[in-house]
């Protein structure tokens, strides 16, 4: 009895592990930059999807019954973190009742914990500070060198759960890295141009695109983070823009742009409207590359 | 509206250069000096931020938590406070329960927190003039059951229709619709007992099925008495099913049309007060007890229906809800009376008669809501039902709301009401509100 016990079990193990062994790890992330990077490390042998869209403000997601959908067979949750999602996340990871990617879970991936985070306050923050993060500033995509680390936690990631893949992860890292270099090479003549020049940004979403490109930001159109302008504060942003000589009004699409009319109208400063995410732009930054790009360029014609 | 904050913020733009623009005078430049420093400002926070970071080429370690206090803080669960205050402007006299002009309506306080590896905890506690400390919600939720199971153990707001669901200081309008306090309650229809629920999709779209089994389905009504308890048997628990059904229309639009029923066991008044025998005391021996009430089921149906559009792209600016909800509660009408007996008590003598109510209850309302600007948002109510404070009467109320948010923090709305009571009167109600959250208050369900 207990031989055709163990037969069976045998059995019914040969039957199951191969199927285990081929099937592609369900990776969900909260931003179209985390699905493009998960793609590209993780290629065939995962499936990929995405909650938010690049033309959409990650902050403000509605947490639609559909996305629990696609949360409650994932293997691997991957969200910016930072408190980037903390509007929406909670509702979805609940309803989702996935343990693999609750906190703690083993498909739980904080992408922010092997970032060098900005704006980090110290001391006691309150909300008169506006919608201050009290992690950091959680747009560090914008940040090529973030964009490796991201795709080496990937492959770590990838590889913890499904080691029979592991090879295929690394190559792809690897390729993923080498094409970022190449990438950066086709833009260090914007690079040049952008170093130093006086910009204004809408929101603190573009300081690390800063901290790589050098850009000067000397305003923001948000008094504080998440506070639409004031009529005062806007005045106070054109007597800026006339003193430094800034070039640029640097937006997201899912802004109004009427405000920043405004000042281009009272100074002659340019508007800028740059994808802050893959898709941010349909059909024109398909990819993390393109974006890169895309918002690199855009930058130095406007500053040049 | 967006027009109207156009050339308003364009008025006060041109003012303000205009007046930059005149002879230096001590004021202008004061003025011109202060809004510069705001913009300063404005940079050297964001570069203060910046510049705080010890070392950004290092791993971050532990998160960020307030110093001092707590041995543990990492382990503290999440607090949070919330104000909701109203103002009745009516024409004719307050219309609030407790009649005050100005008044803090309640204040919730919660503390939230995952408890074990098995479960988390909410816990809400309600604080008004009118009801001093209640526990409005207190459960368990269940973290790691298999196959989108979830259970909650212990008191919550029923999942009874759409807007039973939502805390009131939360809603698009300043009260519950008219067929919800009247049929289920003044301030959210809450149940002790168990939940389950599992979210499946055999169709391809949302669906989830929720089932509760509670104590009961009403609080005990002040001043009615039972020959039992309500709950005595099994028979007399309250229990409700809710089936959601959610399908994506289009990336910016939704549908969710859902079904949802109770039935359970309440007190419903007699005509009059009788003595009657129960068993009672340690021997279980008949004694005497004067009552009021006996035990009728009541049933109630529900069917909510609720249409969302919100573009992606402009989302923080438009966005639009039409909502309704038809609600039918069926009432016992000849439920078994306690036999009076005479010659003890106090009691009237005579057959009792029931004097619950004598017919079935029908309700719905439709609201729509739509967003004008980054924070504002205008909406208009429809409501009807049939009340059953008036033996059925039809009450009818049209309203319409403005709601403004200073912050994601902060709400302030004032809402206008016709009502046309049983008795055919119109009157008009005038009500603001401000709502104000403190702390990470956990999202609210979609």
């Amino acid at each position: 009895m207990i031989r055709r016990i163990h037969i069976l079990l045998l059995a019914a193990a040969l039957v199951y592990a191969p199927r285990v062994a081929s099937a592609q790890l369900r990776v969900v992330t909260s931003t179209t930059d985390l699905y493009d990077i998960a793609k590209a490390v993780g290629g065939n042998k995962i499936t990929a999807t995405h909650i938010g869209e690049g033309y959409q403000d990650p902050h403000f997601i509605e947490a639609k019954p559909s996305f629990v959908l696609q949360l409650r067979s994932a293997d691997v949750w991957a969200f910016v973190g930072l408190d980037l999602e903390i509007g929406w996340m909670p509702l979805l990871l609940e309803g989702a009742r996935n343990t693999r990617i609750r906190q703690g879970g083993s498909g739980y991936l904080d992408v922010s914990t092997v970032i060098p985070v900005l704006d980090r306050p110290q001391g006691n923050i309150d909300r008169s500070m506006g919608d201050v993060h009290a992690g950091g500033n959680p747009h560090y995509w914008l940040d090529p060198q973030n964009g490796r680390r991201i795709a080496r936690l990937f492959k770590t990631k990838f590889t913890q759960l499904d080691p029979t893949n592991s090879s295929a992860y690394d190559a792809n890292a690897r390729a993923f890295e080498a094409r970022l270099n190449a990438a950066e090479k086709g833009w260090q003549a914007d690079l040049a141009a952008i170093k130093g020049k006086p910009v204004v940004a809408w929101h603190t979403s573009w300081r690390y695109f800063a901290e790589y490109n050098g850009m000067n930001i000397v305003a923001f159109m948000e008094p504080k983070p998440g506070v639409p302008p004031s009529p005062s504060h806007l005045y106070g942003v054109i007597q800026t823009v006339k003193r430094t000589g800034a070039k640029a009004i640097i937006m997201e699409p899912f802004y109004d742009r009427k405000v920043a009319d405004l000042v281009s109208k009272q100074t002659g400063i340019k508007i800028l409207i740059l994808p802050p995410s893959v898709g941010g732009i349909p059909g024109a930054v398909p990819d993390y590359f393109s974006l890169m790009r895309y918002d690199m360029s855009q930058l130095a014609n406007a500053v040049r | 509206m967006r027009i109207t904050r156009y050339f308003a913020t364009c008025l006060l733009l041109v003012a303000s250069a205009a007046r930059a623009q005149q002879p230096d005078t001590i004021r202008s430049r004061s003025k011109a000096d202060s809004i510069a420093k705001a913009v300063r400002d404005s940079v050297e926070l964001m570069n203060a931020l910046g510049a705080a970071v010890a070392d950004t080429t290092q791993r971050p370690t532990v998160p960020l938590r307030p110093q001092g206090g707590s041995t543990n803080p990492r382990l503290l669960p999440d607090f949070s406070a919330v104000g909701d205050l109203v103002g009745d402007l009516s024409p004719k006299g307050s219309t609030q329960p407790d009649h005050s002009r100005l008044g803090v309506r309640e204040v919730e306080l919660s503390v939230q927190a995952v408890v074990d590896p098995y479960f988390r905890g909410d816990v809400f506690l309600g604080i008004s003039d009118l009801e001093k400390i209640s526990i409005e919600q207190a459960f368990l939720t269940t973290t790691s059951l298999p196959n989108q199971l979830e259970l909650k153990i212990g008191r919550f707001l029923l999942p009874f229709g759409k807007q039973n669901l939502t805390h009131r200081h939360d809603l698009h309008a300043i009260e519950y619709p008219y067929v919800l306090q009247k049929l289920l309650s003044d301030d959210g229809l809450k149940g002790t007992g168990l939940w389950g629920s599992r979210v499946f999709a055999p169709f391809g779209f949302f669906q989830e099925i929720q089932l509760t089994a509670i104590d009961r389905i009403s609080p005990a009504t002040d001043g009615l008495t039972t020959a039992e308890d309500v709950n005595k048997s099994l028979g007399g628990l309250g229990f409700s099913a809710r089936l959601r059904n959610y399908v994506d229309v289009s990336e910016a639009a939704n549908v969710e049309l859902s079904f949802s029923a109770m039935t359970g066991k309440r007190d419903q008044p007699l005509d009059a007060t009788y003595t009657t025998l129960v068993k009672g005391g340690s021997n279980s021996q008949f004694v005497p007890r004067d009552v009021n009430a006996t035990i009728a089921r009541q049933s109630t149906f529900g069917v909510d229906f609720t249409y969302r559009w919100r573009p992606l792209q402009q989302g923080l600016y438009e966005s639009f809800i039409l909502q309704s909800e038809v609600m039918h509660q069926r009432n016992e009408r000849n439920p078994a009376l306690p036999v009076a007996e005479c010659p003890f008590g106090a009691g009237t003598c005579g057959v009792p008669a029931y004097a619950g109510p004598a017919r079935d209850y029908t309700g719905a309302y439709v609201f729509a809501r739509y967003q004008t600007g980054q924070r504002r948002f205008i909406g208009a109510r429809y409501d009807y039902v049939q009340n059953p404070e008036t033996n059925g009467r039809t009450l009818n109320a049209g309203s319409v709301y403005l709601e403004w948010f200073p912050s994601e923090f902060t709400k302030l709305m004032a809402g206008y009401e016709g009502l046309k009571s049983a008795d055919a009167t119109l009157s008009n109600r005038l009500l603001l509100q401000a709502v104000f959250s403190m702390g990470p208050h956990k999202p609210h369900p979609f």
